[in-house]
């Protein structure tokens, strides 16, 4: 017992030191946390909106004509499992309604679109004899019949077209999780990093006590067993609160997710409502914690001298460019993630150091050129910083540098997803050509239409490609490759703001003339440029023509041509058509109207693009403001740990900030030396960080993303952000500085009552 | 007798869907409405002293709240292996409408009353189910009296055209089962005329069976299809008001018995202590009333199961009629694990006399 009261009792003359790495492990445990709720509910999230808006079959009358009552118990009578879906438009402020039969939908199991929900509450699914009710004569409302598969068993006389709620998210959700997960990754690192800094400076400290002990006659094994155990306990007490306020976190942040994600879908979506605490987030703090505090004794001291010396910071070089060359020219995601975790070690292994030096040199050097002594004393103590602080140095390093690349990486991912949108959605309204409908006299209308904003009609369906005579091979020599064929007619502003990854002159005009454009998928897939020759075969005739541009898909699997309306042969059979409009001073619905007379339908299928897209964008913009939250709670922490070391490293320096004054500096003088001393530190590191957060950006949108996916996106880097980094850095170096004015204040008014 | 409770739980998310504004508090979906709440809601209530009516009570009461027809049957397949079926099919009606009524047109997609079908196959110590539902009125679920027809999508029960065979198909996921069923025996009406009580203080069903069904036909489990024969029990059931608020469960048998005779128990499990039925029908076909106070019946073995803790073995003495019975499922986990699970599994019989019958329990789940 007496042993352990003089164990503990450095806690007890260092309160402090005990409070901050207890609110680490408090705040690493919550970051933690909070970070992995997040990262899960994010990936559950975005599964259910996948499950829920991709694109489901419906079933139609092969004869065009409007399906009904009686087909649905027709087919449920065969035993197809299909439901009914009757869509209601309302004009604002009550807009869409949708009844459903939750009965019908039995069949659907999980797969069911509105997921399991239980209840109908209007927004807006409510059953379908409500929906019947409400529409009444006064809105227009069109009945589908869902079904639950893509080939299920239907009788004559029915056919499958596709049901969409809304854009398919596809693999740019796939690669934001990837990047997500990436990130989750960091932040572990990153939290192991602040703990174990805290953690050291407590045992620099303790160590004279544990030395008087040892001479006491306790053997340092039991030493070692009692700071092991003193680590379990203060670990289990603190992972507790902080798994607490990690959920507490989550639950704020992922609210508004959750009700991004209903409003685009009308489906409650988010699985963010998990019960328990996240449990096993706690069992990998306390073995990071244990882990990194106790890690020293694994590693034989001769190799952590080895490490600071000469030798072992040219280890750390050889690491860093090994680290850099596997990601450089890995093939795989594996060899990218070790390079990855490679440069991240030799960075941190020799950022202290090179500050340090760094600060040392500029010392020396304004020795020489006889700058004042204050600038000689500042840098050399700066020096003497990097070196005491250096594991929080490195984790603020590695949080900014995360934070430079979160904040790339999303902005990119943004304006990415607004192109990928404008692609998709190109016009205000796409109307689906009905099976058997002659869409030439549909388009024939609509070029006759006065006031009609653009538009154009795509020709869906298949080609096979070869590569001309460049002899560039497509596979085996001379081996032609299926892709997906989209024609267009007229080609004009609807697409020319497509984002073209690489083109000839005028691109749009060498397509009217019978070029083609491919995307980036097939381009990467079979190594084909711009200007390579390819012969395409369309319905038996085969043509030679030239790739005009390769346009990014952002992440469409599906080789993609792209070529004119107007080059196809007579003969050629759509698979499917579709016109995208802009009204412009026309009403759509009067457009809608004339296309169904010319078809000789009632029911023509048109979607509003317009509101799928805004929708989309706010799901997205939350996703994205949630990974920005996590990126910046990280930096707090790094700041707050930074802070927290700062403090207590300042403490035990007081005595000789003090001789500052006592060698005539006036108090004023001292706190501005304090000031300048810990911003320059605090700054010092953002600047450190600035190019890892942008080699980490490149990594992430250039390596990552093409391996992973085979699509890249631009790499973009945004200055500003930095600056905005930079004022961080600067408040928390000045808030370093307040707090050790008053340390120095108190420090000084106890010396003045000791006298 | 039969799984109300379910069905009526699922009915309470159909009423929800319809008009949220039915309410929970008077058990399931109001079966446990007292007789004056019952009469507010406009429904009928079966009363002691109503008869049954043919063939009009084949078909549907669109003025009572539940019913159903509900089929088990022990079959054998070619080489004398036991199997068990069941097919059953239940409607809940969420408004009254006179028999005379025209039903609401299917246009208007209307929820007077929703349907629910429950198919499922019991063989070598395995359990098959699936289950489907159905709003009524619409035209894919239904029953009429005239052809005598009971159907749910492609599942359905009807009777062949010039003869007295019916004709049971339904098809599972990676299961079905073809038969037909020749009924040897008379219509037995349990209780009172067809009146059976389920509670001392009034609460019951019109309840009638058809007890000596010989059945034939195939059952298809994956690639594999087995020639079945057998016997089979077959129920029509319909009240508005069977329970009385705190009624947890009830224990059903039907049991065939080597002597030709058959024996239907029934046993609802109240706060404190349990309202016992049945009839027996002897092998002329007499039926002879049971109460509570004739037999006993008892849990005389309780197995683990996936969903809770279940009686599987039971004791049942009847001293006057000579009957000292002991009821077991065979090893198994005989859930329907349906929108609301309970245990339907074939038993055999042995004791004073032998046999094979059905048995279902509810309210065992965790």
């Amino acid at each position: 017992m007496m042993l352990v009261r003089a164990f503990v009792s450095h806690y007890r003359r260092h309160p402090i030191q005990l409070a901050a790495l207890a609110m680490m492990i408090v705040l690493a445990t919550m970051l933690w946390t909070g970070v992995t709720v997040l990262t899960d509910q994010a990936r559950n999230s975005l599964f259910q909106s996948e499950e829920a808006v991709a694109a489901r079959v419906h079933v139609v009358r092969s004869d065009g004509e409007p399906i009904g009552v009686n087909d649905f118990v027709a087919l449920r009578l065969a035993g197809a499992c299909i439901a009914p879906w009757l869509e209601i438009q309302r004009p604002p402020p009550e807009g869409r309604v949708i009844g459903i039969d939750l009965l019908a939908m039995g069949c659907f199991g999980d797969a069911a679109p509105g997921g399991e929900a239980g209840t109908l509450d209007g927004a807006p699914f409510v059953d379908i004899s409500e929906a019947v009710r409400l529409s009444g004569e006064e809105y227009d409302s069109r009945l589908y019949l869902l079904a639950a598969s893509e080939n299920p068993a239907l009788p004559d006389g029915y056919a499958l077209r596709e049901f969409s709620l809304g854009p398919a998210t596809g693999e740019l959700a796939d690669s934001f999780l990837l990047n997500l997960d990436a990130l989750s990754l960091l932040v572990l690192l990153i939290t192991g990093l602040l703990v174990r800094s805290v953690h050291r400076l407590g045992i620099a400290q303790r160590q004279h006590s544990f030395d008087l002990l040892h001479r006491f006659g306790v053997p340092r094994r039991r030493v070692r067993q009692l700071l092991a155990l003193e680590l379990v306990v203060l670990t289990g007490v603190c992972v507790l609160p902080g798994l607490w306020l990690g959920a507490q976190l989550a639950g704020m942040l992922g609210g508004g997710f959750g009700q991004a994600l209903d409003s685009l879908f009308d489906v409650t979506l988010y699985a963010g409502s998990t019960e328990s605490l996240p449990w096993q987030a706690a069992g990998i703090m306390v073995l990071l914690v244990l882990a990194v505090c106790l890690v020293d004794w694994v590693v034989p001291q001769t190799w952590q001298d080895a490490a600071v010396s000469g030798r072992g910071q040219l280890v750390a070089v050889a690491v860093l460019l090994v680290g850099l060359a596997s990601v450089a020219l890995a093939q795989g995601l594996a060899g990218v993630f070790l390079g990855t975790a490679l440069v991240f070690a030799g960075t941190g292994w020799l950022t202290p150091g090179l500050l340090a030096i760094l600060a040392q040199r500029r010392a020396d050097g304004a020795e020489v050129y006889g700058t004042g002594p204050l600038i000689r004393w500042r840098l050399r103590e700066l020096a003497v910083m990097f070196r005491h602080l250096a594991l929080p140095v490195v984790a603020l390093q590695f949080a900014m540098a995360t934070v430079l690349a979160v904040q790339a990486l999303v902005t990119t991912f943004e304006n990415t997803f607004e192109d990928w949108l404008a692609q998709r959605l190109e016009a205000e309204f796409y109307v689906q050509v009905p099976p058997g409908a002659d869409a030439s006299l549909a388009a024939k209308r609509l070029s006759e239409l006065e006031g009609i904003g653009p538009w154009h009609r795509v020709i869906r369906g298949k080609a096979r490609i070869t590569a001309g005579d460049s002899g560039k091979a497509m596979g085996a020599e001379g081996e032609s490759v299926s892709a997906d064929l989209f024609a267009l007619t007229p080609i004009g502003d609807l697409v020319s703001d497509w984002t073209l990854l690489a083109s000839v002159d005028q691109p749009w005009q060498n397509l009217e003339r019978g070029g083609v454009m491919i995307n980036e998928q097939l381009a990467r897939r079979h190594r084909i440029e711009v200007g390579d020759p390819l012969r395409i075969l369309l319905a038996g005739t085969e043509a030679s023509t030239s790739v005009v541009a390769i346009y990014a898909d952002y992440g469409r699997p599906a080789g993609e041509v792209l070529m004119s309306g107007a080059e196809l042969p007579e003969n050629f059979s759509a698979r499917f058509e579709s016109f995208s409009v802009n009204p412009g001073e026309l009403a759509m619905a009067d457009i809608s109207e004339q296309l169904g007379s010319i078809w000789n339908t009632p029911e023509v299928t048109v979607r509003d693009n317009a509101s799928i897209r805004a929708l989309a964008s706010q799901v997205f913009s939350q996703t994205f403001l949630l990974t920005r939250a996590i990126s910046i709670l990280t930096l707090v922490l790094a700041a707050v740990a930074l802070l927290i070391m700062g403090w207590v490293f300042f403490t035990t320096r007081v005595w000789y900030f003090r001789l500052l004054g006592i060698w005539g500096l006036p108090a004023s003088a001292i706190r501005s030396q304090l000031r300048r001393l810990s911003v320059t530190l605090t700054l010092t590191v953002t600047i450190a960080a600035l190019p890892l957060g942008i080699w980490l950006t490149w990594v992430l949108v250039s390596r990552i993303n093409p391996l992973a996916f085979g699509w890249s996106l631009p790499m973009d880097l945004y200055p500003f952000f930095w600056l905005e980094l930079g004022a961080i850095a600067v408040l928390t170096g000045l808030v370093i500085a307040q707090l050790m004015r008053r340390q120095l204040v108190h420090r000084v008014s106890d010396k003045q009552v000791e006298a | 007798m039969r799984l109300f409770s379910r069905f009526v739980a699922l009915l309470i998310a159909a009423a929800v869907a319809a008009c949220s504004d039915s309410s929970t508090e008077t058990g399931f979906a109001g079966l446990a409405q007292q007789v004056g709440e019952v009469e507010e809601s406009g429904f009928q209530q079966p009363q002691p002293g109503d008869t049954l009516v043919f063939p009009d009570d084949w078909g549907p009461h669109p003025q009572h709240r539940i019913e159903w027809w509900y089929l088990t049957a022990n079959l054998e397949t070619s080489d004398n292996q036991p199997l068990g079926l069941q097919w059953t099919q239940f409607r809940q009606a969420l408004k009254p409408r006179a028999v005379e009524s025209e039903p609401p047109h299917p246009q208007t997609w209307p929820l007077e009353a929703a349907w629910m079908a429950h198919g499922a196959v019991s063989y070598g110590g395995e359990h098959w189910f699936e289950e489907k539902l159905a709003r009524g009125d619409v035209g894919h679920a239904g029953a009429t009296v005239e052809p005598f027809r009971v159907w749910l999508d492609d599942w359905r029960l009807e009777a062949t055209a010039g003869s007295d065979v019916w004709r049971l198909q339904v098809k599972g996921d990676g299961w079905s089962y073809d038969l037909r069923l020749i009924n040897t025996g008379d219509v037995v009406a349990h209780g009172n005329d067809g009146f059976s009580a389920k509670s001392a203080s009034g609460e019951g069903s019109m309840y009638f069976s058809l007890v000596d069904l010989q059945i034939k036909g195939t059952v298809t489990l994956g690639d594999e299809t087995l020639k079945v024969s057998g016997v089979g029990w077959f129920d029509r059931e319909w009240s508005s008001q069977f329970l009385k608020a705190g009624q947890q469960g009830w224990d059903w048998f039907a049991l065939h018995l080597e002597n030709d005779e058959k024996l239907m128990v029934f046993r609802l499990r109240e706060n404190e202590g349990a309202f016992v039925s049945g009839s027996l029908v002897g092998a002329e076909g007499e039926v002879e009333p049971l109460s509570g106070d004739e037999m006993t019946l008892t849990p005389a073995q309780w197995n683990e199961s996936a969903q809770g803790r279940v009686p599987v073995t039971w004791r049942l003495k009847i001293p006057e009629q000579g009957l000292n019975l002991t009821i077991a499922a065979p090893s198994g986990d005989y859930w329907n694990a349906g929108l609301y699970p309970y245990w339907e599994s074939p038993v055999s019989v042995t004791g004073s006399h032998n046999g094979v019958g059905y048995m279902e329990l509810t309210g065992y789940r965790d």
